[in-house]
Protein backbone atom coordinates (compact mmCIF):
# COMPACT_ATOMS: atom_id res chain seq x y z
CA UNK A 1 0.00 0.00 0.00
CA UNK A 2 2.32 3.00 -1.05
CA UNK A 3 -0.16 4.77 -3.18
CA UNK A 4 -1.76 7.84 -1.28
CA UNK A 5 -5.38 7.29 -0.12
CA UNK A 6 -7.84 7.78 -2.87
CA UNK A 7 -10.42 10.60 -2.51
CA UNK A 8 -13.80 10.19 -1.73
CA UNK A 9 -16.70 11.41 -4.56
CA UNK A 10 -17.96 14.19 -2.29
CA UNK A 11 -14.16 15.44 -1.25
CA UNK A 12 -13.73 15.41 -4.84
CA UNK A 13 -16.99 16.79 -5.88
CA UNK A 14 -16.69 19.60 -3.20
CA UNK A 15 -13.09 20.65 -4.07
CA UNK A 16 -13.78 21.43 -8.01
CA UNK A 17 -17.66 22.76 -7.40
CA UNK A 18 -15.81 25.30 -4.91
CA UNK A 19 -13.01 25.70 -6.84
CA UNK A 20 -15.18 27.03 -9.19
CA UNK A 21 -16.41 29.62 -7.22
CA UNK A 22 -12.70 30.39 -6.33
CA UNK A 23 -13.04 29.05 -2.75
CA UNK A 24 -10.05 27.00 -1.32
CA UNK A 25 -10.80 24.91 1.39
CA UNK A 26 -8.71 26.73 4.07
CA UNK A 27 -10.40 30.21 2.81
CA UNK A 28 -7.06 31.24 0.86
CA UNK A 29 -6.47 33.24 -2.63
CA UNK A 30 -5.71 31.15 -5.45
CA UNK A 31 -2.37 32.50 -5.69
CA UNK A 32 -1.56 32.42 -2.28
CA UNK A 33 0.77 30.21 -0.08
CA UNK A 34 0.27 28.83 3.11
CA UNK A 35 1.74 30.34 5.90
CA UNK A 36 5.58 29.23 5.87
CA UNK A 37 7.59 29.30 8.51
CA UNK A 38 11.76 28.60 8.21
CA UNK A 39 13.99 28.37 11.19
CA UNK A 40 17.68 27.04 11.78
CA UNK A 41 19.36 24.84 14.18
CA UNK A 42 22.36 24.92 16.23
CA UNK A 43 24.52 23.60 13.24
CA UNK A 44 25.32 25.69 10.01
CA UNK A 45 22.72 24.47 7.14
CA UNK A 46 20.05 22.50 9.60
CA UNK A 47 17.01 24.07 8.23
CA UNK A 48 13.29 23.47 9.82
CA UNK A 49 10.89 23.92 7.33
CA UNK A 50 7.01 24.27 7.40
CA UNK A 51 4.62 24.99 4.55
CA UNK A 52 1.44 24.93 6.28
CA UNK A 53 0.85 21.27 7.28
CA UNK A 54 3.84 20.16 5.22
CA UNK A 55 7.09 20.09 7.13
CA UNK A 56 10.65 18.80 6.64
CA UNK A 57 14.13 19.42 7.49
CA UNK A 58 17.47 19.93 5.43
CA UNK A 59 20.71 19.53 6.22
CA UNK A 60 23.56 20.27 4.65
CA UNK A 61 27.25 18.49 5.49
CA UNK A 62 30.43 18.65 3.57
CA UNK A 63 33.51 16.60 3.19
CA UNK A 64 36.59 16.56 1.20
CA UNK A 65 36.74 14.11 -1.49
CA UNK A 66 38.26 13.83 -5.02
CA UNK A 67 36.63 15.39 -8.03
CA UNK A 68 34.88 13.49 -11.18
CA UNK A 69 37.85 12.96 -13.82
CA UNK A 70 35.82 14.72 -16.21
CA UNK A 71 35.31 17.78 -13.83
CA UNK A 72 38.94 18.05 -12.62
CA UNK A 73 37.96 21.72 -11.36
CA UNK A 74 34.47 20.81 -10.19
CA UNK A 75 33.29 20.28 -6.24
CA UNK A 76 30.45 18.18 -6.01
CA UNK A 77 26.97 19.18 -4.65
CA UNK A 78 24.34 16.01 -4.16
CA UNK A 79 20.76 16.54 -3.06
CA UNK A 80 19.14 13.56 -1.14
CA UNK A 81 15.69 13.10 -0.63
CA UNK A 82 14.14 10.10 0.55
CA UNK A 83 10.69 10.16 1.13
CA UNK A 84 10.67 7.35 4.85
CA UNK A 85 7.51 5.81 6.00
CA UNK A 86 7.96 9.48 8.85
CA UNK A 87 6.18 11.54 6.38
CA UNK A 88 3.21 9.70 5.39
CA UNK A 89 1.87 6.58 6.18
CA UNK A 90 1.38 6.04 2.39
CA UNK A 91 5.69 5.32 2.24
CA UNK A 92 7.40 2.85 2.85
CA UNK A 93 10.89 2.49 4.30
CA UNK A 94 13.39 1.88 1.47
CA UNK A 95 11.37 1.56 -1.17
CA UNK A 96 11.14 5.16 -4.27
CA UNK A 97 8.16 5.55 -5.35
CA UNK A 98 7.03 8.27 -7.80
CA UNK A 99 6.58 11.07 -5.80
CA UNK A 100 10.31 11.10 -4.85
CA UNK A 101 11.69 10.34 -8.15
CA UNK A 102 9.34 13.22 -9.50
CA UNK A 103 10.47 16.00 -6.59
CA UNK A 104 14.41 14.67 -6.63
CA UNK A 105 14.61 15.45 -10.23
CA UNK A 106 12.32 18.78 -9.52
CA UNK A 107 15.34 19.79 -6.97
CA UNK A 108 18.20 18.77 -9.15
CA UNK A 109 16.81 20.77 -11.97
CA UNK A 110 15.95 23.81 -10.38
CA UNK A 111 18.74 24.05 -7.77
CA UNK A 112 21.84 21.66 -8.91
CA UNK A 113 21.29 22.41 -12.67
CA UNK A 114 20.99 26.33 -12.78
CA UNK A 115 23.73 26.53 -11.13
CA UNK A 116 23.14 27.90 -7.81
CA UNK A 117 25.80 26.28 -5.88
CA UNK A 118 29.06 27.70 -7.80
CA UNK A 119 30.60 24.19 -7.91
CA UNK A 120 33.75 25.48 -9.29
CA UNK A 121 34.33 27.72 -5.83
CA UNK A 122 33.85 24.12 -4.25
CA UNK A 123 37.57 22.93 -5.91
CA UNK A 124 40.97 22.97 -3.45
CA UNK A 125 43.65 21.29 -5.63
CA UNK A 126 42.75 20.39 -9.19
CA UNK A 127 42.05 16.93 -9.96
CA UNK A 128 42.81 15.70 -6.25
CA UNK A 129 40.42 17.05 -3.97
CA UNK A 130 37.50 19.25 -4.05
CA UNK A 131 34.67 19.28 -1.20
CA UNK A 132 31.43 17.25 -1.71
CA UNK A 133 28.46 19.13 -0.46
CA UNK A 134 25.26 16.77 0.82
CA UNK A 135 21.90 18.34 1.34
CA UNK A 136 19.38 15.89 3.00
CA UNK A 137 16.31 16.15 2.81
CA UNK A 138 13.70 14.70 5.26
CA UNK A 139 10.28 14.39 4.87
CA UNK A 140 8.19 14.50 8.33
CA UNK A 141 4.91 15.40 7.64
CA UNK A 142 3.37 15.53 3.98
CA UNK A 143 0.32 18.01 3.25
CA UNK A 144 0.94 18.43 -0.25
CA UNK A 145 3.45 20.74 -2.04
CA UNK A 146 6.32 18.88 -1.49
CA UNK A 147 8.31 20.32 -4.76
CA UNK A 148 8.08 24.07 -3.75
CA UNK A 149 8.92 23.75 0.36
CA UNK A 150 12.15 21.28 -0.76
CA UNK A 151 12.86 23.93 -2.78
CA UNK A 152 12.76 26.40 -0.34
CA UNK A 153 14.20 24.47 2.39
CA UNK A 154 17.30 23.40 0.29
CA UNK A 155 18.36 27.02 -0.73
CA UNK A 156 18.01 28.27 2.97
CA UNK A 157 20.30 25.45 4.27
CA UNK A 158 22.81 26.86 1.54
CA UNK A 159 22.76 30.02 2.06
CA UNK A 160 23.10 29.08 6.02
CA UNK A 161 25.94 26.57 5.54
CA UNK A 162 29.09 27.17 6.68
CA UNK A 163 31.89 24.87 5.43
CA UNK A 164 35.00 24.53 7.34
CA UNK A 165 38.20 26.75 5.78
CA UNK A 166 40.69 24.61 4.11
CA UNK A 167 44.22 25.64 3.03
CA UNK A 168 46.99 24.36 0.76
CA UNK A 169 50.37 23.87 2.27
CA UNK A 170 53.05 22.31 0.31
CA UNK A 171 50.85 19.95 -1.46
CA UNK A 172 48.78 19.00 1.46
CA UNK A 173 45.16 19.92 2.22
CA UNK A 174 44.84 21.19 5.65
CA UNK A 175 41.41 21.27 7.00
CA UNK A 176 40.71 23.77 9.55
CA UNK A 177 37.80 22.79 12.49
CA UNK A 178 35.08 25.51 12.90
CA UNK A 179 36.83 26.78 16.34
CA UNK A 180 40.35 27.18 14.63
CA UNK A 181 39.13 29.44 11.67
CA UNK A 182 35.75 31.44 10.65
CA UNK A 183 34.24 28.49 8.55
CA UNK A 184 33.56 29.99 5.23
CA UNK A 185 30.10 30.30 3.70
CA UNK A 186 29.43 28.58 0.35
CA UNK A 187 29.40 30.97 -3.38
CA UNK A 188 25.86 31.07 -3.55
CA UNK A 189 25.52 33.30 -7.51
CA UNK A 190 21.48 32.93 -8.04
CA UNK A 191 18.54 32.31 -5.57
CA UNK A 192 16.01 30.18 -7.69
CA UNK A 193 12.76 28.05 -6.66
CA UNK A 194 10.00 26.39 -7.91
CA UNK A 195 6.81 27.27 -7.60
CA UNK A 196 4.01 24.68 -8.31
CA UNK A 197 0.60 25.21 -10.31
CA UNK A 198 -2.27 22.64 -10.07
CA UNK A 199 -5.16 23.28 -12.82
CA UNK A 200 -8.78 22.43 -12.63
CA UNK A 201 -12.12 23.15 -14.88
CA UNK A 202 -9.76 22.53 -17.81
CA UNK A 203 -7.08 25.13 -16.99
CA UNK A 204 -9.78 27.97 -16.53
CA UNK A 205 -8.75 27.56 -12.66
CA UNK A 206 -5.49 27.57 -11.54
CA UNK A 207 -3.91 27.87 -7.31
CA UNK A 208 -0.40 27.93 -6.30
CA UNK A 209 0.67 25.53 -3.26
CA UNK A 210 -2.32 23.20 -3.33
CA UNK A 211 -2.99 20.89 -0.06
CA UNK A 212 -2.77 16.98 -0.39
CA UNK A 213 -6.38 16.70 -1.07
CA UNK A 214 -6.26 19.38 -4.09
CA UNK A 215 -3.39 18.00 -5.55
CA UNK A 216 -5.37 14.46 -5.52
CA UNK A 217 -8.48 16.48 -7.48
CA UNK A 218 -6.46 18.34 -9.72
CA UNK A 219 -6.26 18.03 -13.73
CA UNK A 220 -2.87 18.76 -14.30
CA UNK A 221 0.24 20.69 -13.08
CA UNK A 222 3.10 23.46 -14.18
CA UNK A 223 6.01 23.65 -12.17
CA UNK A 224 8.21 26.82 -13.17
CA UNK A 225 11.61 27.46 -11.50
CA UNK A 226 12.48 31.34 -11.37
CA UNK A 227 14.81 33.64 -9.74
CA UNK A 228 14.60 36.81 -8.65
CA UNK A 229 15.74 38.37 -11.49
CA UNK A 230 13.10 36.76 -13.44
CA UNK A 231 15.27 34.06 -15.30
CA UNK A 232 13.43 30.86 -15.64
CA UNK A 233 15.92 27.73 -14.93
CA UNK A 234 13.18 25.03 -15.46
CA UNK A 235 9.97 24.76 -16.81
CA UNK A 236 7.78 21.77 -16.40
CA UNK A 237 4.36 19.84 -17.58
CA UNK A 238 4.78 16.54 -17.19
CA UNK A 239 1.06 15.33 -17.29
CA UNK A 240 -2.36 16.42 -17.13
CA UNK A 241 -4.34 18.42 -19.32
CA UNK A 242 -2.96 20.55 -21.43
CA UNK A 243 -2.59 24.63 -20.83
CA UNK A 244 -2.24 27.70 -22.50
CA UNK A 245 1.01 28.63 -23.70
CA UNK A 246 -0.29 32.62 -22.75
CA UNK A 247 -0.85 31.20 -19.07
CA UNK A 248 2.58 29.86 -18.72
CA UNK A 249 3.88 33.78 -19.43
CA UNK A 250 1.01 35.24 -17.18
CA UNK A 251 2.22 32.84 -14.08
CA UNK A 252 5.61 32.96 -14.60
CA UNK A 253 5.28 36.78 -13.71
CA UNK A 254 3.25 35.31 -10.49
CA UNK A 255 5.99 32.76 -9.77
CA UNK A 256 8.61 35.67 -10.19
CA UNK A 257 6.29 38.00 -7.25
CA UNK A 258 6.14 34.65 -5.14
CA UNK A 259 9.59 33.72 -5.65
CA UNK A 260 11.10 37.02 -4.63
CA UNK A 261 8.95 37.38 -1.73
CA UNK A 262 9.70 34.07 -0.13
CA UNK A 263 13.58 34.92 -1.14
CA UNK A 264 13.07 37.98 1.37
CA UNK A 265 11.34 36.14 3.95
CA UNK A 266 13.92 33.51 4.14
CA UNK A 267 16.83 36.60 4.22
CA UNK A 268 14.96 38.40 6.85
CA UNK A 269 15.31 35.00 8.98
CA UNK A 270 19.08 34.33 7.80
CA UNK A 271 20.22 37.58 8.64
CA UNK A 272 18.88 37.33 12.09
CA UNK A 273 19.85 34.00 13.04
CA UNK A 274 23.30 35.60 11.69
CA UNK A 275 23.26 38.25 13.56
CA UNK A 276 22.41 35.85 16.66
CA UNK A 277 25.19 33.68 16.21
CA UNK A 278 27.78 36.78 15.87
CA UNK A 279 26.47 38.21 19.51
CA UNK A 280 26.37 35.02 20.81
CA UNK A 281 29.77 34.40 19.39
CA UNK A 282 31.07 37.84 20.62
CA UNK A 283 29.80 36.88 24.15
CA UNK A 284 31.81 33.63 24.36
CA UNK A 285 34.88 35.28 23.75
CA UNK A 286 34.86 38.21 25.90
CA UNK A 287 33.84 35.96 29.14
CA UNK A 288 37.12 35.05 30.77
CA UNK A 289 35.91 31.64 32.91
CA UNK A 290 35.85 28.36 31.28
CA UNK A 291 32.87 26.52 30.59
CA UNK A 292 32.96 23.80 33.69
CA UNK A 293 30.60 21.01 34.37
CA UNK A 294 28.84 21.57 37.62
CA UNK A 295 27.46 18.57 39.08
CA UNK A 296 24.88 18.23 41.89
CA UNK A 297 26.59 16.36 43.89
CA UNK A 298 29.95 18.87 44.29
CA UNK A 299 29.77 19.92 48.17
CA UNK A 300 31.04 23.37 47.19
CA UNK A 301 27.74 24.24 45.40
CA UNK B 1 -20.43 15.69 39.30
CA UNK B 2 -17.55 14.11 40.77
CA UNK B 3 -14.00 15.83 40.21
CA UNK B 4 -12.42 15.21 36.60
CA UNK B 5 -10.52 12.13 36.64
CA UNK B 6 -7.64 11.59 34.47
CA UNK B 7 -6.75 7.89 33.92
CA UNK B 8 -3.19 6.88 32.15
CA UNK B 9 -3.20 3.48 30.41
CA UNK B 10 -2.77 0.89 32.62
CA UNK B 11 -4.65 2.54 35.49
CA UNK B 12 -7.69 1.09 36.77
CA UNK B 13 -10.74 2.82 36.70
CA UNK B 14 -11.74 3.65 41.09
CA UNK B 15 -15.14 1.90 41.82
CA UNK B 16 -16.18 4.67 43.14
CA UNK B 17 -16.23 6.60 40.07
CA UNK B 18 -18.46 4.07 38.19
CA UNK B 19 -22.63 4.53 38.38
CA UNK B 20 -24.16 2.53 40.70
CA UNK B 21 -24.41 -0.48 38.95
CA UNK B 22 -28.18 -2.32 38.41
CA UNK B 23 -28.83 -5.85 38.07
CA UNK B 24 -31.10 -5.58 35.01
CA UNK B 25 -28.70 -2.88 33.19
CA UNK B 26 -25.11 -3.76 32.81
CA UNK B 27 -22.96 -0.77 32.28
CA UNK B 28 -21.93 -0.18 28.76
CA UNK B 29 -18.17 0.33 27.98
CA UNK B 30 -17.12 3.05 25.60
CA UNK B 31 -14.00 3.23 24.31
CA UNK B 32 -10.33 3.54 25.76
CA UNK B 33 -11.70 1.31 28.76
CA UNK B 34 -10.94 -2.26 28.65
CA UNK B 35 -12.65 -5.16 31.27
CA UNK B 36 -9.99 -7.56 32.51
CA UNK B 37 -11.03 -9.35 35.16
CA UNK B 38 -14.62 -10.08 36.94
CA UNK B 39 -13.67 -11.79 40.96
CA UNK B 40 -16.60 -13.61 41.83
CA UNK B 41 -15.49 -13.09 45.55
CA UNK B 42 -15.76 -9.71 46.03
CA UNK B 43 -19.29 -8.37 46.17
CA UNK B 44 -18.51 -4.14 45.97
CA UNK B 45 -16.32 -3.65 43.00
CA UNK B 46 -18.20 -5.61 40.43
CA UNK B 47 -15.59 -5.04 37.70
CA UNK B 48 -12.32 -4.10 37.48
CA UNK B 49 -11.61 -1.71 34.60
CA UNK B 50 -8.45 -0.67 32.52
CA UNK B 51 -8.13 2.48 30.93
CA UNK B 52 -6.05 1.44 27.60
CA UNK B 53 -4.89 4.82 26.50
CA UNK B 54 -4.66 8.70 28.49
CA UNK B 55 -7.96 10.17 29.01
CA UNK B 56 -10.35 12.11 31.35
CA UNK B 57 -13.06 9.56 32.77
CA UNK B 58 -16.95 9.91 31.80
CA UNK B 59 -19.56 8.44 33.44
CA UNK B 60 -23.15 8.99 32.03
CA UNK B 61 -25.74 7.49 34.83
CA UNK B 62 -28.71 7.45 33.19
CA UNK B 63 -27.40 5.60 29.87
CA UNK B 64 -25.47 3.52 32.22
CA UNK B 65 -22.45 3.88 30.11
CA UNK B 66 -18.96 4.81 31.14
CA UNK B 67 -16.31 6.10 28.81
CA UNK B 68 -12.48 7.71 28.24
CA UNK B 69 -12.55 11.16 26.78
CA UNK B 70 -9.60 10.49 24.84
CA UNK B 71 -7.21 14.04 23.64
CA UNK B 72 -6.51 14.86 20.02
CA UNK B 73 -5.15 12.22 18.78
CA UNK B 74 -5.07 10.96 15.15
CA UNK B 75 -4.72 8.02 15.23
CA UNK B 76 -8.26 5.88 15.25
CA UNK B 77 -8.88 2.28 16.76
CA UNK B 78 -12.27 1.28 16.07
CA UNK B 79 -14.17 0.02 19.02
CA UNK B 80 -17.90 -1.75 19.29
CA UNK B 81 -20.66 0.87 19.07
CA UNK B 82 -18.49 3.99 17.45
CA UNK B 83 -20.28 5.96 14.55
CA UNK B 84 -18.09 6.00 12.07
CA UNK B 85 -17.71 7.51 8.76
CA UNK B 86 -16.05 4.93 6.46
CA UNK B 87 -15.27 5.20 2.79
CA UNK B 88 -16.44 2.38 -0.16
CA UNK B 89 -12.98 1.23 -1.71
CA UNK B 90 -14.16 -1.77 -3.63
CA UNK B 91 -17.34 -4.29 -3.00
CA UNK B 92 -17.52 -7.83 -3.79
CA UNK B 93 -20.50 -10.34 -3.36
CA UNK B 94 -21.72 -9.91 0.09
CA UNK B 95 -19.95 -7.07 1.61
CA UNK B 96 -18.28 -3.67 0.50
CA UNK B 97 -14.78 -3.11 1.84
CA UNK B 98 -14.39 0.00 3.81
CA UNK B 99 -11.89 2.56 4.64
CA UNK B 100 -12.46 3.79 7.85
CA UNK B 101 -8.78 5.45 8.45
CA UNK B 102 -6.06 5.20 5.14
CA UNK B 103 -3.48 2.70 4.67
CA UNK B 104 -5.26 0.22 7.29
CA UNK B 105 -7.05 -2.95 6.86
CA UNK B 106 -10.37 -2.66 5.18
CA UNK B 107 -13.18 -2.86 7.49
CA UNK B 108 -16.14 -5.41 5.87
CA UNK B 109 -20.24 -3.51 5.32
CA UNK B 110 -22.63 -5.89 4.53
CA UNK B 111 -24.40 -5.77 1.21
CA UNK B 112 -27.89 -5.90 3.28
CA UNK B 113 -26.84 -4.40 5.89
CA UNK B 114 -28.79 -1.22 5.04
CA UNK B 115 -32.41 0.05 6.14
CA UNK B 116 -34.71 -1.61 3.97
CA UNK B 117 -32.07 -3.83 2.00
CA UNK B 118 -33.32 -6.58 -0.07
CA UNK B 119 -31.28 -8.75 -2.52
CA UNK B 120 -32.98 -6.42 -5.13
CA UNK B 121 -33.03 -3.18 -3.20
CA UNK B 122 -30.00 -3.15 -1.59
CA UNK B 123 -27.78 0.11 -2.49
CA UNK B 124 -25.14 0.29 -5.16
CA UNK B 125 -22.92 2.20 -3.81
CA UNK B 126 -19.44 2.61 -5.72
CA UNK B 127 -15.51 2.98 -4.80
CA UNK B 128 -15.45 6.28 -3.46
CA UNK B 129 -17.96 6.72 -1.64
CA UNK B 130 -19.07 7.71 1.77
CA UNK B 131 -21.17 5.84 4.60
CA UNK B 132 -22.10 6.76 7.73
CA UNK B 133 -22.08 3.36 9.85
CA UNK B 134 -21.93 1.97 13.16
CA UNK B 135 -18.89 -0.78 14.40
CA UNK B 136 -20.75 -3.98 14.96
CA UNK B 137 -17.77 -5.86 15.93
CA UNK B 138 -14.01 -5.25 16.09
CA UNK B 139 -12.96 -8.92 16.19
CA UNK B 140 -9.94 -9.87 18.23
CA UNK B 141 -6.30 -11.04 17.65
CA UNK B 142 -3.93 -10.23 14.76
CA UNK B 143 -6.02 -10.52 11.17
CA UNK B 144 -9.01 -9.99 12.89
CA UNK B 145 -11.87 -8.02 10.67
CA UNK B 146 -13.78 -4.56 11.71
CA UNK B 147 -17.49 -5.22 10.81
CA UNK B 148 -19.77 -2.46 10.18
CA UNK B 149 -23.36 -1.87 9.65
CA UNK B 150 -25.83 0.94 9.01
CA UNK B 151 -28.81 -0.69 10.87
CA UNK B 152 -29.65 -2.07 13.66
CA UNK B 153 -30.44 -5.95 13.82
CA UNK B 154 -33.08 -6.11 16.01
CA UNK B 155 -35.14 -3.72 14.70
CA UNK B 156 -34.59 -3.31 11.25
CA UNK B 157 -34.31 0.48 11.38
CA UNK B 158 -31.26 2.75 10.69
CA UNK B 159 -30.56 3.25 14.60
CA UNK B 160 -29.27 5.65 15.97
CA UNK B 161 -31.02 7.98 13.13
CA UNK B 162 -28.82 8.66 9.95
CA UNK B 163 -26.87 6.03 9.29
CA UNK B 164 -26.37 5.14 5.75
CA UNK B 165 -24.98 6.53 2.49
CA UNK B 166 -24.02 10.03 2.37
CA UNK B 167 -24.46 11.78 -0.58
CA UNK B 168 -23.09 15.17 -1.87
CA UNK B 169 -21.38 17.51 0.95
CA UNK B 170 -18.13 17.84 2.04
CA UNK B 171 -15.68 15.72 4.67
CA UNK B 172 -13.50 16.96 6.78
CA UNK B 173 -10.75 15.88 9.02
CA UNK B 174 -10.10 16.46 12.54
CA UNK B 175 -8.57 15.00 15.34
CA UNK B 176 -10.38 11.83 17.11
CA UNK B 177 -10.52 13.31 20.39
CA UNK B 178 -12.43 16.65 18.71
CA UNK B 179 -14.92 14.15 16.89
CA UNK B 180 -15.36 12.25 20.16
CA UNK B 181 -16.25 15.59 21.69
CA UNK B 182 -18.62 16.74 19.25
CA UNK B 183 -20.63 13.41 19.41
CA UNK B 184 -20.81 14.27 22.85
CA UNK B 185 -21.76 17.62 22.92
CA UNK B 186 -24.53 16.70 19.90
CA UNK B 187 -26.07 14.31 22.63
CA UNK B 188 -25.50 16.27 25.84
CA UNK B 189 -28.65 17.80 27.25
CA UNK B 190 -28.87 21.48 27.57
CA UNK B 191 -27.73 21.20 31.71
CA UNK B 192 -25.06 18.94 30.81
CA UNK B 193 -23.18 22.11 28.63
CA UNK B 194 -20.51 22.50 30.63
CA UNK B 195 -19.45 19.00 30.84
CA UNK B 196 -18.79 19.30 26.95
CA UNK B 197 -15.36 21.41 27.50
CA UNK B 198 -17.03 24.45 26.57
CA UNK B 199 -17.26 23.09 22.90
CA UNK B 200 -20.04 25.98 21.54
CA UNK B 201 -18.64 26.14 17.90
CA UNK B 202 -21.75 24.07 16.53
CA UNK B 203 -24.24 25.49 18.57
CA UNK B 204 -22.59 29.42 17.62
CA UNK B 205 -22.42 28.01 13.51
CA UNK B 206 -26.32 26.93 14.06
CA UNK B 207 -27.45 30.24 15.23
CA UNK B 208 -25.21 32.20 12.87
CA UNK B 209 -26.45 30.01 9.53
CA UNK B 210 -30.09 29.39 10.47
CA UNK B 211 -30.71 32.57 7.92
CA UNK B 212 -29.16 31.08 5.17
CA UNK B 213 -30.75 26.72 5.73
CA UNK B 214 -29.26 25.50 8.40
CA UNK B 215 -26.63 22.56 8.13
CA UNK B 216 -26.89 18.79 8.58
CA UNK B 217 -23.60 17.72 9.82
CA UNK B 218 -22.65 13.92 10.64
CA UNK B 219 -19.37 13.24 13.11
CA UNK B 220 -17.13 9.98 12.78
CA UNK B 221 -15.23 8.99 15.36
CA UNK B 222 -12.53 8.18 13.24
CA UNK B 223 -11.79 12.15 12.81
CA UNK B 224 -14.02 12.79 10.29
CA UNK B 225 -17.06 15.04 10.16
CA UNK B 226 -19.59 15.37 7.01
CA UNK B 227 -21.39 18.66 6.30
CA UNK B 228 -23.97 19.46 4.25
CA UNK B 229 -25.48 23.13 2.74
CA UNK B 230 -27.66 22.16 0.32
CA UNK B 231 -30.49 23.98 1.84
CA UNK B 232 -28.15 27.18 1.79
CA UNK B 233 -28.51 27.96 -1.81
CA UNK B 234 -26.00 30.18 -3.64
CA UNK B 235 -23.64 30.02 -0.73
CA UNK B 236 -23.21 26.79 0.46
CA UNK B 237 -20.02 25.79 -0.75
CA UNK B 238 -18.74 29.24 1.49
CA UNK B 239 -21.33 27.86 4.23
CA UNK B 240 -19.93 24.55 3.91
CA UNK B 241 -16.15 25.69 3.85
CA UNK B 242 -16.71 27.88 6.44
CA UNK B 243 -17.88 24.99 8.86
CA UNK B 244 -15.20 23.19 8.07
CA UNK B 245 -12.46 25.61 9.01
CA UNK B 246 -14.36 26.27 12.29
CA UNK B 247 -14.16 23.42 13.05
CA UNK B 248 -10.10 22.45 12.38
CA UNK B 249 -9.06 26.00 13.73
CA UNK B 250 -10.90 25.19 16.88
CA UNK B 251 -9.24 21.59 17.09
CA UNK B 252 -6.30 22.41 16.09
CA UNK B 253 -5.90 25.96 18.48
CA UNK B 254 -7.55 24.21 21.20
CA UNK B 255 -10.06 27.40 21.42
CA UNK B 256 -11.91 28.64 24.60
CA UNK B 257 -15.71 29.23 23.88
CA UNK B 258 -15.16 33.25 23.78
CA UNK B 259 -12.30 32.05 21.02
CA UNK B 260 -14.69 29.85 19.33
CA UNK B 261 -17.18 32.69 18.97
CA UNK B 262 -14.70 34.94 18.00
CA UNK B 263 -13.46 32.80 15.24
CA UNK B 264 -16.76 31.65 14.25
CA UNK B 265 -18.03 35.43 13.17
CA UNK B 266 -14.36 36.06 11.69
CA UNK B 267 -14.62 33.27 9.79
CA UNK B 268 -18.12 33.47 8.58
CA UNK B 269 -17.57 37.33 7.66
CA UNK B 270 -14.36 36.54 5.45
CA UNK B 271 -16.51 33.92 3.70
CA UNK B 272 -19.23 36.56 3.17
CA UNK B 273 -22.29 34.68 4.92
CA UNK B 274 -24.90 35.75 7.51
Amino acid sequence: MSKEAPLSVAERDFILDALHQNVRLDGRGLDQFRPLSVSFGNEYGHVKLRLGKTSLVVRISAEVTKPRDDRPFDGLFNIALELSAMGSPAWENGRSNDLEAYVSHILDRVIRHSNALDTESLCIIQGVSCWNIRADVHVLDFDGNLTDAACIGVMAGLQHFRRPDAVVKDGQVVVYGVEERVPVALNITQKPLSTTFHSFDEGKTVILDATRKEEQASEGELVIGINNAGDVCFLSKFAGDPIDALFVVNKSNVAQEKVKEINAMVDKVLQADLARRAKKGMAEEAQAENDREVSPNDPFV
Amino acid sequence: MTTPLVLLPGEEVPSDHLPPTKNNNPLKLGPGLRLLSQPSTSAAAGHVLTATQAGLLTTDAKRNTVSLLSFSNRRYLPTTNDLIIAQIHHSSADYFHCMVTPHTAHALLGQLSFEGATKKTRPMLKQGELVYARVLSVGIGAGAEVELTCVNPATGKAEPGGLGPLVGGMVFDVSTGMAARLIRASSASPDQTDAVEGLVVLSELDKKLESVGGFEIAVGRNGKVWVDCSNAGDSAIQATVAIGRCLQQTDEGNLSTSEQKKLVSRILREMKIG
